[in-house]
């Protein structure tokens, strides 16, 4: 089984490692497959503007350095460590209240999407570029603060989009995934080192960014784990 | 005020302690020239047991197969197959499969879980010399034929190497690194250069399999929690040199919590309580700024007490910063502004040997006897109800 992390953030929004150093802390560790997913903010509202202010996201701007980057980064990965790394972002929209809140992570993402597109939008653009889309912590979390549920309340009219639900964020796990039956994957949502061990995701499938896609979309092989030292 | 010039006396011989020290590393500083001289660099085993994820494993574990040495073998040895350290080793065996190999047999000999993992792995060693070296170590290319080369030119049993730490980026490891890069390679050269007692550090062992079987192999030392301090007191009661290398491994520690430091360095405090019995009282003595700080509480904020407390804290941490950079530990200069916290930190930490025989190594708990001889941890007694109560407490609260 592979071991896998989806959902990980570096400097380039608001992580507090390198991306360098983050390849290297999940390589050192001996994961098979990450992705890199640094947050891409709506510009619409107070909290977009704030994230844009402080460089807390990836922009159109700098759009394809992020992505250069990642790709020399996933070279460097797969000599050294035989570790896979996907290019994504997590588009979040971020508004004051939670029920209109949603982030979703866009894996093999190859053009820039702005986050102040609508859902319908952001949905067919990703598809259109034959990346994945994962809805993120989708229901409420132990820490209130990052609650985004505006997805999970609107599930009837944008699960036909989504490829993945995660099931487990970080420390959290959302049984309400399992009981809809909604395909799941598992993250760690990366920000510091200590984020290292949380919830991570094992596939059974071939190490090529094809296979991982098919694998949790069609969500056979698919296991959750809780990594802990 | 008689008290102060007590303290003060005291603060002064630890600081001519910590000068002693750092006269004691500038000795082994450098390796000697070996121009002109010609070595045999017999086959080694090296023996490397693994245990959960260490910082930076892949490298620390990727450091041995590129080694120059004409021949060797690498032994991952694991008791759990789910471990995350044996992902990484296979990962490690399968690029250079030529070198290294990767054996998971669980082994309940002794109540060591290292050399619980040592046992499998020396038994599947082919060469007549075995380096048992830890998952935290990081060395360059030319480790080996130092070693070896240290080992024939001393006619030793056992060679040992100094450790510095580097590579911190969390409190918690610049604590561990500058501890590491001052108190403990300090103590060891002192304890090597004036009162020629060797002092073996677990890290990096080499020795040979005869001189090993000698002194009753891994099982003589199965039980105890310092097997390291065992090893190297059972070779030199047989005759044998034990001899510290001039060359220095690194010790990886980068993302260290405080609350592993303070794990680590109550157990160490532990083992050395019970081996070295009265003499631990010279480690609070060799602590400068804590002794120079307890003035403070008995006479409050005297000018004379703060003087004392500035003077001792400025010199120890001149003293770290100078051994920092003579060893090239990398750390930050900036960093050595916590040399008197972590030193007081460690002052605090002295008292708990005192109180609790309890250790936690590696996800076990065991009691610790004398001469760090290991018991298991009693489950029906007051001692175990004690510590469900604590981590009831702990999980209420997490």
């Amino acid at each position: 089984m592979l071991l896998c992390d989806f959902h990980i953030h570096t400097k380039y929004s608001d992580g507090s490692v390198e991306l360098r150093r983050t390849i290297d802390l999940y390589g050192q560790a001996g994961f098979d497959v990450i992705a890199i997913t640094d947050h891409v903010v709506n510009g619409d509202s107070l909290i977009g503007k704030l994230a844009h202010r402080f460089r807390l996201s990836v922009t159109e701007e700098n759009f394809n350095g992020y992505i250069d980057a990642v790709r020399e980064e996933a070279e460097r990965a797969r000599k050294k460590y035989d570790m896979l790394v996907i290019c994504g972002v997590e588009i979040s929209k971020n508004y004051l209240t939670t029920d209109k809140s949603a982030h979703i992570l866009v894996l093999d993402i190859k053009e820039f999407i702005p986050a102040c597109w609508g859902y319908e939008k952001i949905f067919l653009e990703a598809r259109r570029q034959k990346a994945i889309t994962v809805a993120c912590h989708p229901h409420y979390m132990s820490d209130n603060s990052r609650d985004t549920l505006y997805l999970w309340n609107n599930r009837e009219k944008y699960d036909k989009h989504i490829d993945a639900w995660e099931i487990a964020n970080r420390d959290d796990v959302f049984n309400v995934i399992s009981l809809k039956k909604y395909n799941y994957i598992a993250n760690g949502d990366f920000h510091r080192p200590r984020h290292l061990y949380s919830w991570k995701t094992l596939l059974n499938c071939d190490k090529r960014v094809e296979s991982v896609k098919e694998c949790i979309k069609h969500n056979k092989g698919v296991a959750i784990t809780l990594f802990r030292n | 005020m008689a008290l102060f010039w007590i303290f003060a006396g005291l603060t002064a011989l630890g600081l001519a302690g910590c000068f002693l020290q750092i006269f004691a590393v500038r000795s082994y500083l450098g390796r000697p020239s070996r121009k002109g001289l010609s070595y045999v660099f017999p086959p080694v085993s090296i023996l490397k047991p693994l245990k959960g994820l260490d910082d930076n494993l892949f490298d620390n574990l990727e450091s041995f197969c590129n080694l120059d040495y004409p021949e060797y073998e690498i032994i991952f040895s694991l008791q759990d197959r789910n471990d995350h350290a044996c992902k990484v080793a296979r990962k490690i065996a399968g690029k250079y499969p030529d070198r290294a190999r990767v054996i998971v047999e669980k082994c309940n000999e002794g109540l060591n879980p290292k050399v619980n993992n040592l046992i499998p792995a020396y038994r599947a060693s082919k060469y007549g010399h075995v380096l048992i070296s830890d998952s935290n170590v990081l060395v360059d290319r030319d480790y080996l034929k130092e070693i070896t080369a240290r080992m024939q030119e001393s006619g030793a049993g056992l060679v040992t190497n100094l450790v510095k730490g580097v590579g911190g980026r969390s409190i918690g490891s610049i604590f561990e690194n500058l501890h590491l890069n001052s108190f403990v390679m300090g103590s060891v050269c002192f304890l090597e250069k004036f009162m020629k007692m060797p002092c073996v550090v677990g890290k990096s062992m080499l020795m040979s399999k005869e001189d090993l079987e000698d002194i009753g192999g891994f099982r003589a030392v199965k039980d105890v929690l310092a097997e390291d301090y065992l090893i190297g007191k059972l070779m030199h009661d047989a005759g044998k040199k034990v001899v510290l290398s001039h060359y220095m491994v690194q010790n990886m520690n980068q993302y260290w919590g405080i609350k592993k430091f303070l794990n680590r360095h109550a157990r160490w405090g532990k083992l050395r309580w019970r081996i070295g019995g009265v003499r631990y009282i010279s480690e609070l003595i060799g602590n400068p700024v804590f002794i120079s700080l307890i003035p403070l509480l008995f006479s409050g904020a005297s000018a004379y007490a703060l003087v004392l407390a500035s003077v001792a804290s400025l010199a120890k941490t001149l003293g770290d910063w100078y051994l920092g950079k003579k060893t090239g530990s990398g750390i930050n200069a900036l960093c050595y502004a916590l040399v008197p916290f972590k030193d007081l930190v460690i002052g605090i930490l002295w008292f708990v040997p005192v109180l609790s025989k309890s250790v936690v190594w590696r996800g076990n708990r065991y009691l610790i006897g004398k001469d760090s001889f290991l018991q298991p941890y009693p489950e029906r007694t007051i001692w175990a109800f004690r510590y469900r109560v604590i981590s009831a407490i702990k999980t209420r609260f997490a």
